[in-house]
């Protein structure tokens, strides 16, 4: 049992984001929208702070193992921050020049954040419930951030209904699991299952998987990431792609490799019918979209199929690939969105394909970028999506899944056909307008991805590749 | 004598009304919401009675932090609805349904 | 003499570019003006060189070599101009055909849009004919046949927004695909044999090689019969013999002066052209003689009982082209070369004359073709008449024979008619012999009634209110109307830019036979063709026809004499008749009106036949098998699965839930199954 301060110290990232976003509500309370400018900075401060207190934090349990502070947790944090604050910089900017800017935005995504670093660290099924909860809600407000929207509306009550009923599947699992295995701890229903706590636990896992595989987006539980991702304001899916998938899939990770190490067989078994249907589905139903945002939404539930296909590997291999996956998929869709965000014509977003027809000669670098963030996420050599792959592939062929490998490359090569169809609509198809100037913020985030992706990657892949395992052998696999 | 099957029949019930609420119902959002309730208090049915028959205070409290949860919820749910109902002038299910494929 | 052949047979080509090329640019005029002017040109050396190679001192053979072609190991080709005495003539026909041709388009195609494109086809077709005739190997002769090929597949096609048009056009090219393969097969033997492809080298060689035989399908074959018999399918695609016949009558399609260049004087003579060129190798194949002069007295028949039924006067004067393509053809099967020739030449002038003239009227009609709506046309078209019956004079062959003076058609096709009377004692030669008296009786028939039906008789253009709108939609079709037509209904004559060529060909029609039989077919015909056409030591044809008795020579005048007098009967004093011919009919109209089922038995059995075989190995072994499951099933499937994924995608969060709760039932049930394992 620790102490007091141990505990803090511990906690500290959540607590500086806790805090923070409570101080930052203050200010933006009584400054009202003159200071969201301020809080803007604040958060991202605050973000940053939160980051690189999880990086530098000490490791270990505390609240009664609620609360685990360790290599894989600290991982997701940084990362999570991070892209957190390009979110509050991208939406910040966004809103200004929407002329909509309120100071409650930034404190949304340092809430959203602070749920994610819960779910991040969350060591029995009450914190991950707090740590789901607190994210979700922060992200269906987020969701609904225009008032005057009726898309975004829509979007928000859609992803607020669903959401709703996936948290009562997860819960209804978390109950069946406490009441079978006897806590709600991690570690004790670990011991119990091995023990053998019988079916009813199991029957509480499927549960669980599923409540999880929609804050995943995973097929069949993604039905609302397309409309969300069309209605939502575009920053705020930025955001939403980016950050709480790198989340969810960690306490994926942790939630049955901690909480099911004995029960690899079942579960794995339903995961990968999960990652199957994801990627199959997504592959497939991107086929028609000609909304980018819906497109690349499927993209994400094709993605997300990869991932669990680390998960599902169930070794310490499959989670440094989930882990380094994550990363690269984050970089890649993020640098996507900072380009819709980067591109207006005539005051309006830039959504569906026929808007992107000869953009190669309206905006080469960004044209370019979106060039390389396409062939980085289909897959192609030597860009960052292509190791993604690679790491997730190779783990669960080691792992004996190659049969559902060998289907995620079929899915891979038909999701190609959709990004080939962006790049040959932009560099071929005649450009029906002169596109608006496209802001600083966006277009640097689309340009440092783009760079990533498509060269930094090669000399970023080592040092990312030690850190993943280092947060891989926190879960203590073979 | 009442045992844990019988809290945990009643909790499946209510599970399963909660669930058929939502998508059987093609009114009312508000109707949603309140199956959405009632999917959360099943779940606690379901927690306060494997915390008794465990002897076990953490399912007690686990309950305690959804019914908090639950009452968030409904506030950001209802929020949204709002905001919803001032764009549409209308909380009809099948309104919801501007964007697709 | 290099410089003057290069000019001769490049200057259509330049021609054809500049028009071709610059034609929208440097406007209508111009255009014609340059191609016209260069076909006048060439046509002027056709004939200087024609008189120097026949009477001057350049006689014998030249080879102009100009460009090395292809040079690979003992495979030697190159692009030259070969001079004889046969290459001569071709010349001359064909440049004099094409340059009055240019010249009388100026009037015909005066409303069409696309003049300078029409030009510079009508200029490239020249000068692929003129590579084709100049050819001194077989590479080049088969460059000139596709050349030819394409620019009749491009002015058939001409109107193009016309479906039939088209239609017509792909049935040409593709007929003559069939030819062309053997053709080209034909082509591959001969190089196999021989190791050589220029005639030059492999005319001397052809007579050691003349009992060699080859065993196929444990057959003995002749290895020259084969070679020639391929040959001459090629032959027979481009020459419209029977058989491959049928693209001629649907290429009319095309404008008539591009019917009277390519598909009367010169294109579909090429046929007859090779055979008589390839006289040494024919010499030694008696088999393929047999079966070129079967094939063509067929044609012969076939083609003139089919003329006697059709209503459209370009498509009777198809048929007629056909049928004496056929007489060219038997005359080379039986040996007699020579007369093959110049039946050829004497054709050229009366069959381009016919065409003209058929293009006058359909001109001066508004371009109505159906002769039944004709009639009554020669008072108000008197020189269009006068070289229309000149023309039909011509080619049904009426002469003295005791004098031996004659329209043209008159010394050429009793030539051809005696040489197979002097074949007869093999049955094939008596078979062409009866045949060619009894079908000259038909071209009598077949031609007075088109004279009749078109000049004589009562005009049924008149009270005919359909006729005007017919004509309207033909215009419409044709895309270029008529200026006049405030007075639209009356039938006019042709402007003198188009009266000009048909009174130059009418010349040619009256004069060529009594002018050049005696060098063609005479006493002077070794002579005249120096070696260009071979003779086997024993083929002696020409001879013989000379010796035909007084009662073998009347015979074709005899028939002609009652085929006319035949359609005088019919056509000019019993008007009626043909009416109640067409609508009693009975099965032999309906057999020779529907051409003899040819189109509709090819249709049945090649084209279905075609298709089934491409549907059995495109579409059940191609696609449904290795596509079915390779690529397209995949992305067949994939689209499918695509849709109907798209399709749950409702947009409505019930039905989202639902699938939601889909997912968590299937997955459950999927586990335990899974488990229970």
């Amino acid at each position: 049992m620790m102490d007091f301060s141990g505990a803090v110290a511990l906690a500290l990232p959540e607590i500086i984001l806790a805090v923070g976003a409570l101080i930052l509500l203050m200010v933006g309370a009584f400054g009202g929208d003159k200071s969201t400018g301020l809080v803007s900075v604040g958060s991202g401060g605050v973000l940053i702070a939160g980051a690189v207190a999880a990086a530098y934090g000490p490791l270990g349990s505390t609240f009664n193992g609620g609360f685990v502070a360790d290599n894989a947790a600290a991982f997701a944090k940084v990362f999570i921050y991070g892209f957190s604050a390009v979110g509050v910089l991208l939406g910040d900017r966004w809103l200004k020049r929407m002329a909509a800017s309120k100071f409650e935005f930034p404190v949304l995504i340092v809430i959203a954040a602070l749920g994610m670093g819960m779910m991040a660290s969350a060591g029995d099924l009450i914190s991950l419930y707090i740590g789901v909860e607190l994210q979700s809600l922060a992200l269906y407000v987020l969701c609904a951030f225009r008032r005057d929207d009726a898309k975004a509306s829509e979007a928000g009550l859609k992803y607020f209904v669903l959401g709703a009923l996936s948290s009562g599947l997860l819960l209804y699992g978390a109950s069946l699991i406490y009441g079978f295995a006897g806590s709600t701890k991690f570690v004790d229903i670990a011991a119990a299952v091995q023990a053998g706590a019988g079916q009813g636990a199991i029957f509480g896992v499927v549960f669980l998987i599923c409540g999880l595989a929609f804050k995943v987006s995973a097929a069949p539980f993604h039905m609302w990431t397309p409309d969300v991702y069309e209605g939502a304001p575009t920053p705020v899916v930025a955001f939403v792609a980016a950050a709480p998938k790198m989340a969810a899939m960690v306490l994926f990770a942790r939630a049955l490799l901690q909480g099911f190490p004995g029960a690899v067989g079942q579960w794995q078994q339903v995961l990968v019918v999960v990652a199957a249907l994801s990627m199959g589905w997504g592959a497939l139903a991107g086929l028609r979209q000609r909304n980018l945002k819906r497109l690349l939404a499927y993209s994400s539930v094709t993605n997300i199929g990869y991932a669990l296909l680390g998960i599902a590997a169930g070794t310490d291999q499959g989670v440094t690939a989930m882990l380094v996956f994550m990363v690269l998929y984050m970089i890649d869709t993020t640098g996507l969105f900072a380009c819709l965000l980067a591109l207006n014509r005539d005051g309006k977003p830039m959504e569906t394909l026929a808007d992107f027809a000869g953009l190669a000669k309206e905006k080469p670098g960004l044209a370019l970028c979106i060039t390389g963030l396409s062939f980085s996420v289909m897959g192609i050599p030597p860009f960052a999506g292509f190791w993604a792959k690679f790491y997730v592939f190779k783990a669960a062929i080691a792992a004996g899944l190659w049969p559902i490998a060998v289907f995620g490359l079929v899915a891979s090569v038909v999701a190609a056909f959709y990004y080939l169809r962006i790049i040959k609509t932009m560099w071929f198809d005649p450009s029906p307008g002169r596109t608006d100037a496209s802001p600083l913020d966006a277009r640097g985030v689309a340009v440092a991805a783009a760079l990533f992706s498509c060269g930094l990657v090669v000399l970023a892949l080592n040092p990312l590749d030690t850190v993943a395992k280092l947060a891989a052998a926190a879960f203590h696999l073979s | 004598m009442i045992g844990l099957s019988h809290y945990l029949t009643v909790a499946a019930i209510l599970f399963t009304i909660g669930v058929f609420g939502i998508f059987v119902n093609r009114k009312n959002v508000i109707i949603i919401m309140m199956s959405i309730e009632l999917i959360l208090l099943a779940v606690n049915i379901n927690l306060v009675a494997f915390s008794a028959y465990l002897h076990d205070v953490s399912g007690q409290i686990f309950a305690m932090f959804v019914l908090t949860v639950a009452a968030a919820e409904a506030a950001v749910g209802l929020a949204i609805l709002v905001t919803f109902f001032r764009n549409r002038g209308d909380i009809a299910v099948d309104d919801a349904s501007m964007m697709k494929g | 003499m290099t410089a003057l052949l290069v000019i001769l047979v490049f200057g259509p080509l330049l021609g054809a570019t500049v028009a071709g090329l610059f034609g929208r640019r440097i406007g209508d005029t111009p255009s014609r003006v340059i191609t016209t002017g260069f076909l006048f040109l060439s046509c002027f050396l056709s004939w200087y060189t024609f008189s120097q190679v026949t009477w001057g001192e350049w006689g014998g053979q030249h080879i102009v070599r100009l460009l090395p072609f292809i040079n690979v190991a003992d495979f030697h080709s190159d692009w030259s101009i070969r001079l004889d005495a046969l290459s001569a003539v071709m010349l001359v026909v064909v440049t004099s055909v094409s340059a009055l041709v240019h010249l009388y388009s100026w009037g015909y195609m005066a409303d069409d849009p696309s003049k300078p494109r029409f030009f510079a086809y009508l200029s490239l077709f020249t000068f692929a004919m003129l590579m084709l005739v100049t050819a001194a190997d077989f590479m080049q002769l088969f460059f000139g046949w596709e050349g030819v090929g394409l620019a009749s597949y491009l002015l058939i096609g001409f109107w193009f927004h016309k479906p039939t048009a088209n239609a017509a056009s792909i049935k040409a090219f593709v007929v003559n695909r069939v030819g062309d393969f053997g053709f080209a097969l034909g082509i591959m033997t001969i190089y196999w044999m021989f190791h050589t492809i220029r005639f030059a080298e492999l005319f001397p060689l052809i007579a050691a090689k003349a009992g060699t035989n080859w065993t196929f399908i444990s057959q003995e074959w002749s290895a020259l019969d084969l070679a020639a018999i391929l040959l001459f399918i090629g032959a027979m695609g481009k020459s419209a013999q029977f058989f491959l016949h049928t693209w001629l009558p649907d290429a009319m399609e095309g404008p008539t002066p591009v019917s009277a260049l390519i598909h009367a004087a010169t294109m579909v003579t090429a046929g007859v052209y090779m055979v008589c060129l390839l006289s040494p190798l024919f010499e030694y194949a008696p088999a393929a003689r047999t079966l070129v002069t079967v094939i063509g007295a067929t044609t012969a028949l076939f083609a003139a009982t089919v003329g006697l039924a059709q209503n459209d006067i370009k498509r009777v004067i198809a048929y007629s082209t056909c049928s004496q393509l056929g007489y060219m053809f038997f005359a080379a099967g039986v040996g007699a070369y020579q007369a093959a020739m110049f039946h050829l030449f004497t054709h050229a002038f009366f069959k381009a004359l016919l065409f003209l003239g058929a293009g006058s009227v359909i001109n001066g009609m508004h371009h109505e073709q159906d002769m039944r709506k004709m009639g009554a046309l020669w008072k108000l078209m008197p020189i269009t008449y006068a070289v229309m019956t000149i023309g039909t004079i011509a080619i049904t062959g009426i002469g003295i024979p005791g004098l031996d003076l004659g329209f043209a058609g008159f010394y050429s096709k009793d030539t051809i008619i005696e040489a197979a009377w002097a074949a007869s004692g093999s049955p094939a030669g008596a078979f062409a012999f009866v045949v060619g008296v009894f079908a000259a009786g038909l071209t009598a028939f077949y031609s007075w009634r088109l004279v009749f039906m078109t000049f004589h008789g009562t005009g049924k253009w008149k009270h005919d209110d359909h006729a005007h709108d017919a004509h309207a939609d033909h215009d419409d079709d044709h895309g270029h109307g008529h200026g006049d037509h405030g007075h639209a209904h009356v039938p006019h004559e042709s402007p003198w830019v188009m009266l000009v060529p048909l009174l130059l060909l009418s010349i040619g029609a009256i004069g060529a036979g009594f002018a050049f039989h005696e060098y063609f077919v005479g006493e002077g015909q070794v002579e005249f063709w120096k070696g260009a056409i071979f003779n086997g030591p024993h083929n002696e044809i020409l001879h013989h026809a000379h010796l035909a008795p007084l009662d073998i020579k009347l015979a074709p005048l005899v028939a002609t004499a009652i085929g006319t007098i035949g359609a005088i009967w019919v056509y000019l004093l019993n008007e009626g008749m043909r009416a109640r011919i067409a609508a009693n009919g009975g099965p032999i109209h309906t057999f020779i009106y529907n051409k003899w089922f040819f189109d509709e038995l090819y249709n049945a059995t090649f084209v279905r036949g075609a298709k089934f075989l491409g549907d059995l190995f495109w579409k059940g072994g191609d696609q449904k098998i290795i596509d079915g499951l390779g690529p397209n099933g995949v992305a067949a499937v994939t689209a499918f699965a695509g849709k109907g994924v798209g399709k749950i995608q409702t947009g409505y969060v019930y039905h989202y839930a639902f699938v939601m709760l889909l997912g968590v039932a299937g997955l459950l049930s999927y586990a335990l199954w899974a488990w229970a394992r």
